[in-house]
């Protein structure tokens, strides 16, 4: 392409001004690299994109995090903790105290599975027959069964399992953890979420808070809408709709040619220069991007892989498909969310089926291709909901929430594979071995990608914020 | 150290041998069951070392002393022991967090808790336990002299402007601060800005707009030395005025139109305590009274002698709007969390300080006590948020506008609407009745029958002739046999039924459910009456219609009210099974509600506020922050440091809010008016007197011109609180009408530019730059007030209904844009708009690659570029007339004679480049976006 444009000389051979110690220091902050600091003290830390890779705290076991989000909360003791007494007990009334519910009406009686289990793999870990695809790949994964949060409603949940805190606005989870090690694409936003819910929480769920909005979460579309409609703009504002690239470069000299101009008239404003390049890795951004969400180049085998080929699996195998090639392109944290589906306060057995239909083809589609591509290894995937379910029934055919002990699995990026680790009490309502509070579980994500919890962190209003805020250990059992 | 604790581990050794104060047994059961449980389960963390929970379980004495949550031990009912509780899981505190302790050791614990958890060697009585001691300092004592001396909270003090080298420069003492702090350093202050400039920055600066080319030529034209005072004093005046500066208050006010958090439900009446807010900065209502309203107006006199204080209740939409989980199940910890909301947004929009922050323990950095929290939160625990807070989803409080009598009005109306409703239930019911007792005793029938047709021995048509039975209920049986037992346990009997125990099986279930269907039908005829009392005798709304549990019996469940259930009655088949008298009375009851409907009063006008809560709440300190962990009473009262110890108490009655309002906006308030101050001179200047205009304390920065802050305060406050005034002393300034060019010495010896040589260029923010862009191309909507936002309540959890209205659809001022909090408009989260939960007196300025995406490929900047083009193309003919005004309306000043070249050749290559019917407008549209989306537009001298 001829982007030879009428204006250069205009900015072209331009004198630096000298630049002010704040504002290159501003300068450092907006996240541009500039040729001309040369204003900077040798002693100050040199300037950065604020995406540019940065060096963990020790060697990582995972590079990447893919976070499968199952939305609503999956009962675990119909999925990963089977449990024997409930079986036996079926009927029988809840044998403690019940603890904080979200439902007002009294507890339902002990409620036993309706799935069946089986021992799979090498491992023997059981996993019901909810699962038929993912339960394949179980060799691979590390089921930790003893995750314990504090939110007994859907909002505080979402907000400490993505956020650490169950009340307050802070940064995400990705957030932290695009802050902590940058992008290694510079093309692409370090932190996707794929089809987010836009209830309980909302944005809350994937802003970076008080971290710079660098940080933010770039969301591709929302859980209310089909991929078919999001494929063609999957950035807000990333395509500009009759304008051809070449038009839009020759528009985008002009107004680069108006701010050289401004900036030239100007003593040395990093402010300016840092919009200046922001539009130029805007326009990288328009002409990569779009390719990283072209699905056209992918294989029939390996649509089929991810289930895109039938219509109950087609959108979360779309979401897991696109979260592969976004790994594959150096995107640091990847989430796609399934929902709002996992709710069942009643009609389990029938919605429970239909959820787990949607995703188990796409999941274990997931966990193999990324096995072929040798991505396995350094991707850490992780299996949650936002609270499990309680052994007890709600209605005739229903569980309510129970953030006390569930059951969440990783694969990949470190973890031991074939290994079960934690356990709760024997109806599975409390978590009782090897408990991981959400700050644990946090923890221990951040140790896997190579980083010290409590070392990440960042001073708002006063005070050091890190993502486990005074609490967390991580759980070394689980690394490989 | 490391010899004293063995020291005095071995004086405990000592002593249980020396000293037996228990039986030999149960020191035997201690040292071979407990001791060891302690040190293997508990002394990894509570050990004299780390302490944590301030507990140390290695040594008897740590454990008789407790840790912050209070003793361990219950002495008047040991088995409601802290111990115990923590380490049974059943609580949310869970000890040890790594598991719980095994049967046998939780039953060991129990056994030796019970028995007086008796120490060997230690004299429990003698203990006291440490609760609350570490963790509060005590009184005003504790404060440190710097602390007491500490600027923000000393008086403020009229300074004198202090004199000057260059007596020619300044045009008011404040320039006398300003250029003092710079002679101190050798610098001199930067030239005045040229005039386009500076009506460029004074216009987006009051007003948020850019300067029209009406008002461009009328100051240029104005060449008297009053020009700019008149420039200044026609923006203060314009409408445009209120709506930019009211938007800054919402900052700090955090605002937003819903709840965020959970649930995300719609504050209904948000928006009133918006355009209050820009209201009050139009009129200029004094600042002591603006403060005075947000934290008090329910409880202060109507100004113009109305029954109802209008104005006041929506103005308490301050405390009224922050974000809310209103579906936390834990009510108590979410009334807690609402309460410490309105404590932060109240200490840091008026005090500048950060007293949140001793919700768990005293502040780390200022000398904030938790006792000055608690008693700060005393004021809001007995102010009510909430209509009902007790609700499965809490049920936000509204606030009528309108005297009681005419609200009453409104109720009776509802109270007759809801009456007629009850009056077609009763039709409903009798008729639903009358079916069940038509349909009761058929149901062994059914049953026997259904399974007949799932055996495919026969059809449900021919069935259900044979037997005399209602088809399509037959086959809704069919249906209902299909579940398996095991999801239904009620149908264990029924699956399990041979063929010859089927017909007494069959006859046991309709048996059980005609006893079921005489009790609920008890049970509603009950609330009918009931229902029928209170609203006739004691005019009060119906309790909600009792509903069926499930668990209580699933099959009468399943069949009589499950939707699809065989014998449940839903609205549609009303039509076919009602009888022909039921379905008149219907029709008639129908039409009477909706003419009832039709004739009744409008909604009153209503506000989301708070009021005095009805019963009083004596607060308690929370240890720990923890709502469980009771501590010393603290009365309502204000921080001790700035009462100087002497305790200012506001009294037992009512919330107290309207005494902490005069406290607040009291002119002895060390805090208030500086405040106040800083924000208005960091508005003008980009950088406040103070750059942390939410904190005041010790982590905040410290003033760089702290006398010129006191002299902003003290005439603040001797004008009459008028934030207008105060405008206009700045505004007038030198200062402020300096060029934003830096010398190279300011560059050299004040790069942050703290002593202010010269203004501060800025960006536009989000609002001006959606309005300005508007604004240009002419098709800014004026229109003040009001709301747009749609719909009730929440939306469902996937509804696109949860996203705030697209602003780029919209024409309207941005401030009009209803917010949701959990998901605010995009364009506003791409240009640091903040997150509208906590107060933000100060946003953050980026440049990301995101924002330029939006200029380059937006709609709306394609939409405001095209409408310019257009106009320009149609008004004017001749290139250099176009180019002329393009600049004027763009960029607010006549293009450079190099400017035009390179427009021109621009157009000129754009149109052989891209060649077609519309090259020409094409061409001007790409040259207007590109203005638009330039650093020229975006940046303001």
């Amino acid at each position: 392409m001829d982007f030879s444009h009428p204006f250069k000389h205009l900015y072209q051979n331009q004198t630096q001004q000298p630049l002010s110690r704040r504002g290159a220091l501003r300068a450092a902050a907006l996240g541009f690299g500039h040729l001309g600091l040369s204003g900077l003290l040798a002693s100050e830390q040199q300037p950065s994109n604020p995406l540019a890779p940065k060096k963990p705290h020790f060697e990582p076991k995972a590079k990447r995090v893919i976070f499968l989000f199952m939305h609503g909360g999956p009962s675990s003791v119909d999925t990963f903790d089977p449990k024997e007494r409930l079986t036996r007990d079926h009927g029988k009334p809840l044998p403690m105290k019940r603890p904080l519910a979200f439902a007002d009406a009294p507890a339902g009686p002990l409620m036993k599975s309706p799935w069946e289990f089986k021992n799979m793999g090498q491992s023997g870990i059981p996993v019901s027959s909810l699962f038929p695809h993912t339960r394949e790949c179980v060799d691979d994964m590390c089921v930790v069964r003893s995750l314990v949060g504090e939110g007994v409603d859907h909002g505080a949940a979402l907000l400490q399992t993505f956020t650490g805190s169950s009340t307050f606005v802070r940064p995400a989870m990705g957030s932290w953890v695009v802050y902590g090690l940058g992008s290694e694409n510079r093309d692409l936003p370090g932190f996707v979420t794929i089809k987010p819910a836009l209830s309980h929480g909302g944005s809350k769920n994937w802003s970076s808070a008080f971290l710079p909005g660098a940080y933010q979460g770039t969301a591709i579309g929302n859980s209310g809408m089909k991929s078919k409609d999001i494929e063609g703009e999957p950035i807000e504002y990333l395509i500009r709709k009759g304008f051809t690239p070449e038009q839009q470069r020759f528009e985008l000299d002009m107004i680069q040619n108006i701010n050289r101009r401004h900036a030239a008239m100007r003593s040395a404003d990093p402010e300016l220069e840092a919009r200046i390049q922001a539009f130029e890795l805007a326009f990288r951004m328009q002409t990569q991007a779009p390719e990283a969400f072209d699905m056209s180049k992918e294989t029939e085998a390996t649509k089929k892989l991810y289930g895109m080929d039938a219509p109950e699996t087609s959108e979360f195998g779309w979401q897991c498909l696109l979260a592969r090639r976004l790994a594959e392109r150096g995107v640091r944290y990847i989430q796609c969310t399934h929902s709002y589906k996992w709710d069942q306060h009643g009609q389990l057995f029938e919605k429970h089926n239909e959820n787990a239909r949607e995703v188990d083809k796409p999941i274990a589609g997931l966990l193999r291709d990324l096995k072929s591509r040798g991505l396995l290894k350094d991707t850490l995937v992780i299996w949650a909901g936002e609270f499990g379910r309680t052994p007890v029934s709600q209605g005739n055919d229903g569980r309510d929430h129970n953030p006390y002990g569930y059951s969440i699995w990783m694969a990949g990026g470190g973890v031991k594979p074939g290994f079960i680790y934690g356990a709760t009490d024997d109806i599975g309502y409390h978590a009782v071995e090897d408990r991981m509070h959400i700050h644990d579980f946090h923890a221990t994500v951040l140790h896997l990608l190579g980083m010290t919890h409590d070392k990440l962190t960042y001073r708002y209003s006063g005070r050091d914020f890190r993502l486990t805020d005074v609490a967390g250990s991580v759980a070394h059992k689980i690394i490989a | 150290m490391g010899l004293m604790r063995a020291c005095s581990f071995l004086a405990v050794v000592l002593a249980s041998f020396t000293l037996p104060l228990i039986a030999q047994d149960q020191a035997e059961f201690f040292e071979k069951k407990i001791r060891p449980l302690l040190a293997a389960s508990c002394a990894g963390c509570h050990n004299p070392k780390t302490k944590t929970a301030g507990l140390d379980l290695s040594t008897g004495e740590g454990f008789m002393a407790g840790g912050a949550g209070g003793a361990l031990i219950n002495t008047s009912n040991l088995t409601d022991s802290r111990l115990l509780r923590v380490t049974s899981y059943d609580e949310t505190l869970k000890m040890p967090p790594q598991g719980k302790l095994s049967a046998e050791q939780l039953q060991d614990l129990a056994t030796w808790v019970n028995a007086g958890a008796a120490w060997p060697g230690v004299d429990a009585t003698k203990m006291a336990p440490a609760a609350g001691k570490m963790i509060t300092r005590k009184h005003g004592s504790a404060f440190s002299d710097a602390e007491k001396k500490f600027w923000a909270f000393q008086p403020v003090q009229a300074a004198k402007a202090p004199s000057v080298q260059s007596t020619a420069w300044p045009k008011s003492p404040i320039d006398n601060f300003i250029l003092a702090g710079l002679e101190a350093k050798g610098l001199k202050p930067s030239a005045p800005a040229g005039k386009l400039a500076l009506l460029r920055r004074v216009t987006f600066d009051l007003t948020g707009l850019p300067p029209t080319e009406a008002e461009i030529s009328a100051f240029l034209a104005d060449s008297s030395s009053a020009a700019f005072a008149k420039v200044v004093d026609r923006l203060l005046e314009s409408p445009r005025y209120g709506e930019r500066w009211g938007r800054h208050w919402l900052d700090v006010s955090r605002y937003a139109d819903s709840t965020g958090n959970d649930e995300d439900h719609r504050y209904p009446y948000a928006w009133r305590y918006r355009d209050y807010v820009i209201d009050s900065y139009n009129k200029d209502v004094p600042y002591n009274q603006f403060v005075r309203e947000q934290l008090a107006g329910d409880l202060l006199p109507s100004p113009d002698g109305a029954q109802i204080n209008k104005r006041g209740r929506i103005a308490t939409g301050f405390l009224a709007l922050g974000a809310k989980a209103i579906a936390q199940q834990d009510k108590k910890k979410m009334l807690y969390d609402v309460y410490d909301e309105q404590v932060d947004v109240t200490s840091k929009a008026f005090l500048g300080l950060t007293m949140s922050c001793s919700r768990c323990h005293d502040h780390k950095f200022d000398p904030i006590l938790q006792r000055d929290y608690y008693s700060m939160i005393g004021f809001f625990a007995n102010t009510k948020s909430f209509k009902d807070a007790e609700t499965h989803v809490s049920k936000l409080l509204y606030l009528p506008l309108v005297p009681p009598a005419e609200y009453k009005k409104y109720q009776d109306h509802l109270d007759k609407v809801s009456a007629k409703k009850l009056e077609m239930e009763d039709v409903v019911e009798g008729e639903k009745e009358r079916l069940a007792k038509e349909l009761t005793p058929r149901l062994a029938d059914y049953m026997l029958a259904a399974k007949t047709v799932a055996t495919g021995a026969a059809k449900s048509a021919g069935v259900a002739k044979e037997k005399n039975l209602d088809e399509p209920i037959l086959n809704k049986w069919v249906e209902y046999q299909k579940f398996d037992w095991r999801q239904k346990p009620h149908l264990e009997a029924w699956s399990k039924a041979t063929p010859e125990t089927i017909a007494a099986v069959a006859r046991t279930y309709q048996e059980n459910y005609a006893a079921q269907l005489v009790k609920w039908d008890a049970t509603i005829a009950r609330w009918r009456e009931n229902a029928r009392k209170m609203l006739k005798e004691m005019d009060m709304p119906p309790p909600p219609r009792p509903e069926f549990k499930a668990e209580e019996d699933g099959f009468f469940f399943d069949i009589y009210f499950e939707r699809g259930g065989p014998f449940a009655i839903s609205e549609r088949d009303q039509d076919k099974r009602f009888s022909a008298d039921a379905k008149a009375a219907m029709a008639r009851l129908k039409l009477e509600q909706e003419e009832l409907k039709k004739n009744g009063p409008p909604e009153p006008d209503m506000a989301c506020g708070v009021e005095d809560a009805s019963s009083a709440v004596k607060q308690q300190l929370f240890i720990r922050g923890d709502y469980n962990s009771l501590g010393e009473e603290t009365p309502k009262a204000y921080p001790i440091i700035l009462t100087k110890g002497g305790d200012v108490m506001p009294g037992d009655k009512g919330s107290g809010r309207l005494a902490l309002a005069d406290w607040i906006a009291g002119e002895s308030n060390p805090l208030t008016a500086r405040v106040m101050a800083n924000r208005i001179w960091q508005r003008h200047f980009g950088e406040g007197i103070v750059r942390t205009p939410d904190n005041f304390g010790k982590m905040g920065e410290r003033p760089t011109h702290p006398e010129l802050l006191d002299y902003l305060a003290s005439s603040f406050v001797d004008n009459g609180w008028s934030v207008k005034k105060l405008h206009r002393q700045i505004l007038l300034t030198a200062a402020y009408q300096m060029s934003s060019a830096p010398s190279p010495e300011a560059l050299e010896k004040d790069s942050e530019n703290r002593l202010l040589s010269h203004f501060n260029r800025r960006r536009l923010d989000v609002e001006e730059i959606r309005d300005g862009l508007l604004a240009v191309d002419g098709s800014l909507d004026y229109e003040m007030g009001g709301t747009m936002q749609k719909g009730v309540g929440t939306d469902g959890e996937n509804s696109q209904d949860r996203l705030s209205v697209n602003p780029d659809k919209l024409k309207r001022r941005t401030v009009y844009v209803p917010l949701r909090r959990a998901n605010l408009p995009a364009l506003l989260n791409l240009f640091d708009f903040g997150d509208a939960t906590t107060t933000s007196g100060k946003r953050a300025v980026t440049n990301v690659a995101p924002q330029a995406l939006f200029m380059l490929n937006s709609e709306f900047l394609s939409e405001r570029s095209a409408n310019l083009a257009a106009r320009i193309l149609k008004d004017k003919t001749a290139p250099a007339e176009r180019l002329e005004l393009t600049y004027l309306r763009t960029l607010n000043r006549q293009p450079e004679a190099g400017e035009i070249d390179s427009a021109l050749t621009y157009l000129d290559a754009y149109r052989k480049k891209f060649p077609g019917d519309n090259a020409e407008t094409a061409a001007w549209q790409s040259l207007v976006r590109a203005l638009m989306a330039s650093n020229d537009f975006v940046y303001v001298d």
